[in-house]
């Protein structure tokens, strides 16, 4: 028996896991429906999916949520996982989920999968026979992806930066490499018996003035380690900035160096999406200006050609949107993408230039680095402060780099940190900021984060 | 750079029993105690050591018993959780700890010190010490002493305190751990132990490499464990001997903000050792709010403390995992707290592995688990009872040297 | 002029802690920040390895009191050299509380200055104040 298979066994040999059966999986995965693949949806689809945000805590509500989506038009349904399940206290989200289900209260923010079982979750999964995406924001995510994808769910979200970097405070950055090399491989290995599993990068981060160059490496970084251990079916990601033309740059210089770098490694044979968020940052209070947000939103996606889109709710402001909420938006964005058509092609090659040297100087970097896996690699150069994110919350994050917006809105470098960029590029980045006489930089971050308000 | 030799025949030389590594086999022998250690070993193993040139041989070592420390640092959360934690991850065995505020009132240890480290204080930081220190030096016997503290205090305390070696800063300016240097130090002040005692010393006729501390060796395997052993992470090897307990922890287990990258560390249970130390082992175990339970679960009676029998050493290895289990568990402050809900292996080596079965280990794991987080299962239990660990990190210690 | 900041308890107030950061960077001050999620004895364990000048916890989500009633006690160990100002700020108290009440209570605690849901620059404006007449003391 493999090291990986042996792994498998003891870490499916839980207290919360009842009889893990891995022939009869991998029996349901070989015949299961091509419609609960997205790889598959992305390969004949030629719109734009639509995947709303939403879990609950019991089957029941899961259920109906579902249901509203279906009448709403969807394309891919979102799995979120509740926060106990993410930090792998299994036994709290068991008491949580039993005073849910009792009470008719949610507990939860969302559904632990662990606890309900692959038995069971799959039953839904395939009465509904629509993709589904699994949203969840865990580091040590072996247990809860085997369980996924027993259930039927074959999209994994996250990856070892960018759910580790934006959510935790002292996880160990390592353990964490280490903890998803085994999700890709399980990823790869499933993907072998029927259409590809997909896996998408999270590339909002901590959502606040992330830079793209950010954003774009971390995409990057991810989708090698995940290619790496034979997965054949990837997207990146990353959420609206606040400028429609930065989302343009943006989306071309990931698409152009996505490709590039997979065909480099030897990859070339994978596919590669784009997914689009909806604003990520704080929301306005009034619903109105919510639904005009989100409109605004999808006209980005379209201009930027998402290949899936994840949408945002009118209720954004006020916590968890009810599941009436949730399929309206999902309705109204579908209705938008079908009123797109004859979009200009829009283009600034200068920026495109611009935002593809700053990422290879740091990709440049990360390659540099003397460790023997690209994971070392990246561990160390995120140690070292050539990656950083703005806004995160964990320790090993050099917490240096500052961003702001230019005049057009589009977020700028203002500090560069260790970030290993060319004097050049920095100098054109924070040339771009203005700020005002008289105001701080505070002031003026303040302000950036803000803007949607 | 140094270019490092492939290792071929590798040697654990321990305080009662030494092992070889050749071809993927490994030896066991035990000691005699009648010549020494170097005698020994050319007796039991001259065919394998004149074969192979002193490059091509590597030793690690825990028979000079390990060293002992005394830190003395100005917090708990900074300079003195971080010297302790590179301080167990280096393979030191005794660690006394004393926070500088306390010192008015701290005992100075009694027994003789092998290296005293002070810490304290980011670089900038003046007037952290006073003549107390002195003082209190003046109680304490050493034969070693290490500044690993703030650059501002250097001058003065070298004024005063004799040999003091100084080493970078163990804060850095973010008060983040910078543990290379004292590492580095620590590990070769092992390697100068280990050459200074006259029964080892002759070890080095035989290898041309650095001898390494047994535990720190034993720390490196276990990123490699789950190459030979049916392991994974996170997990917790206990390595029962005769007068300690080591164990190793996955760093995930810990909810602690230390940027190390080893991904495991070490902690030491002195009192915990089922031969030397087991007359505070039992001390423990009685004062034990599950004592009695335990006694009733395992079909045993309190006589057992008494007895010598091979049962009773079975017994107290049971004891001595149950302890350690409880000690690093949430209903025990002392030491840290582990995680223990979501282990996934526990690795059982050490002279443990000898007496042991299987079945003897998983029932007192299963004990815990009830008792202590209401658990019906364990994590998986796996015995190294080949005692191979340590071969893990040696063969990959030429590879760490080169950068 | 050195600074421990951080966020107090279980808060994982990120983007104020940060904006907090910058905000002092920029007074020119040498900041030593602990991040979200930060125990009161790592604030003052902090001001002993630092010799920091100032202490300024922030709280955002209500839940300050719980984690800082203890302070004078723990305060009662400390041997600070620096005689550090103690200040806290942020959104001290949830619900329908007396927010005139908050301020004596945290006073009460040990804190030489409060603030509560105040403006973040005229709050750093007023203790850089105390902080220099302090020095001129």
């Amino acid at each position: 028996m493999s090291i990986f298979q042996r792994e498998r066994e003891i870490i499916t040999r839980n207290e919360f896991v009842d009889n893990f059966d891995f022939i009869e999986i991998e029996e349901f995965i070989k015949s299961a429906d091509k419609n609960l693949f997205i790889s598959h949806h992305f390969k004949y689809s030629n719109k734009m999916l639509v995947q709303p945000r939403g879990g609950f805590p019991t089957y029941e509500k899961v259920f109906k949520l579902y249901e509203e989506f279906l009448q709403a038009g969807v394309d891919v349904l979102p799995l979120t996982i509740d926060s106990n399940t993410r930090l792998n206290d299994y036994a709290t989200a068991g008491k949580m989920l039993a005073l849910s289900e009792e009470d008719d209260v949610d507990m939860l923010n969302g559904y632990p999968l662990i606890n309900h079982g692959y038995r069971t979750t799959r039953k839904m999964m395939t009465h509904f026979n629509k993709p589904v995406s699994l949203r969840h924001g865990t580091p040590d995510a072996r247990l809860l992806v085997e369980m996924a994808l027993a259930s039927g769910i074959f999209e994994i979200e996250g990856g070892p930066i960018t759910y580790l970097l934006p959510y935790s405070k002292n996880f160990p950055l390592d353990k964490a490499f280490l903890y998803w090399k085994y999700v890709e491989k399980l990823c790869a290995l499933y993907s072998t018996y029927n259409e590809p599993i997909n896996r998408e990068s999270f590339g909002p981060l901590s959502a606040t003035l992330q830079p793209p160059v950010i954003v774009i490496v971390i995409q990057l970084i991810e989708m090698l380690l995940s290619l790496e251990e034979g997965v054949k079916s990837f997207s990146v990601s990353f959420s609206q900035s606040g400028s429609m033309i930065q989302d343009i740059v943006t989306a071309n210089v990931l698409m152009k160096m996505a490709h590039r770098y997979a065909t480099e490694f030897g990859y070339g044979d994978a596919d590669i999406h784009l997914v689009y968020h909806q604003w990520m940052g704080a929301f306005p209070y009034n619903k109105e200006y919510s639904d005009a947000l989100i409109t605004a939103s999808t006209v980005i996606a379209s201009m930027v050609k998402a290949d899936k889109i994840i949408t945002k709710t009118r209720n954004e402001a006020f916590g968890i949107p009810t599941k009436e909420a949730n399929a309206r938006a999902v309705a109204s964005v579908q209705y938008t993408l079908k009123t797109l058509k004859g979009l200009p092609v829009v283009k600034d090659e200068e920026e495109e230039e611009h935002l593809e040297t700053m990422v290879k100087d740091i990709m440049e970097a990360v390659f540099n680095d003397s460790a023997d896996t690209l994971w070392r690699k990246v561990f160390n150069s995120i140690k070292n402060g050539i990656i950083e994110i703005p806004f995160s919350p964990h320790i090993i994050n050099a917490n240096e780099v500052i961003t702001a917006r230019d005049p057009d809105g589009n977020i700028r470098i203002y500090e560069r940190g260790k970030l290993p960029i060319s004097d050049r590029c920095f100098e054109y980045e924070k040339s771009q900021i203005k700020i005002e006489k008289g105001s701080s930089v505070v002031e003026k971050i303040i302000k950036d984060i803000g803007i949607m308000l | 750079m140094k270019i490092q030799n492939m290792p071929k025949v590798l040697f654990d030389v321990g305080s009662t029993y030494f092992k070889v590594y050749e071809e993927g086999q490994i030896s066991h022998y035990f000691r005699d105690f009648t010549i020494p250690i170097y005698q020994d070993l050319k007796n039991k193993c001259h065919k394998t050591i004149e074969s192979h040139t002193p490059e091509e041989i590597w030793i690690c070592s825990s028979a000079n018993g390990g060293l002992s420390t005394l830190i003395i640092g100005s917090s708990h959360s900074f300079s003195l959780k971080y010297t302790v934690n590179t301080a167990f991850n280096s393979g030191i065995n005794i660690i006394d700890t004393m926070l500088y505020s306390d010192i008015d009132t701290a005992n100075p240890p009694i027994e003789k010190i092998d290296v005293v480290i002070i810490t304290g204080g980011i670089d900038g930081v003046k007037d952290i010490f006073d003549s107390r220190l002195f003082e209190y030096l003046k109680k304490v016997t050493y034969n070693h002493i290490v500044y690993a503290g703030s650059k501002d205090n250097i001058e003065y305390l070298s004024n005063h305190i004799e040999n003091l070696v100084i080493l970078d800063n163990i804060l850095d300016n973010r008060l983040k751990i910078n543990e290379k240097a004292l590492k580095q130090y620590l590990t070769d002040l092992y390697q100068k132990d280990i050459m200074a005692r006259e029964d080892i010393k002759p070890l080095y006729q035989i290898t041309a490499n650095q001898i390494y501390p047994t535990p720190y060796i034993v720390n490196l395997s276990l990123p490699y464990i789950s190459e030979s052993l049916d392991v994974a992470d996170p997990f917790i090897v206990i390595d029962i001997g005769g007068a300690t307990t080591d164990i190793h922890y996955s760093t995930d287990l810990i909810n602690d903000n230390i940027t190390g990258e080893g991904g495991y560390d070490r902690l030491v249970f002195k009192k915990l050792g089922v031969y030397k130390s087991r007359e505070s082992l039992i001390f423990t175990a009685k004062r034990n709010e599950y004592v009695y339970e335990l006694l009733n679960y395992l079909g045993v009676t309190e006589d057992i403390f008494d007895s010598n029998s091979k049962e009773a050493v079975k017994f107290l290895m049971q004891l001595a995992i149950f302890l350690v289990l409880y000690k690093v568990s949430r209903h025990h402050g002392e030491y840290i707290e582990l995680k223990l809900d979501i282990l996934n292996s526990v690795v059982l080596t050490g002279g443990i592995s000898k007496v042991l079965s299987e079945e003897d280990a998983v029932i007192i794991v299963k004990f815990f688990y009830k008792k202590l987080l209401n658990f019906h299962n364990t994590p998986d239990i796996v015995i190294d009872r080949n005692y191979e660990i340590w071969t893990y990190g040696m063969k990959h210690l030429h590879k760490k040297d080169k950068t | 002029m050195r600074v421990v900041t951080g966020v107090v308890g279980n808060d994982v107030h990120v983007v104020a802690n940060r904006l907090i950061e910058i905000s002092l960077k920029e007074r020119g001050f040498d900041v030593y920040n602990l991040g979200v999620n930060t125990y009161l004895e790592e604030f003052l364990d902090a001001l002993i390895e630092t010799d920091a000048e100032l202490l300024l916890i922030s709280s955002l989500n209500g839940e300050a009191e719980g984690w800082c009633r203890n302070l004078k006690a723990l305060k009662s160990k400390y041997n600070f050299r620096s005689n550090p100002l103690f200040v806290i700020g942020g959104n001290l108290g949830v619900g329908e509380m007396d927010p005139d009440a908050l301020i004596p209570k945290f006073k009460a605690y040990g804190f030489d200055l409060v603030y509560h849901q105040k403006d973040l620059n005229e709050s750093l404006d007023e203790v850089e104040e105390v902080l220099k007449q302090r020095i001129e003391v």
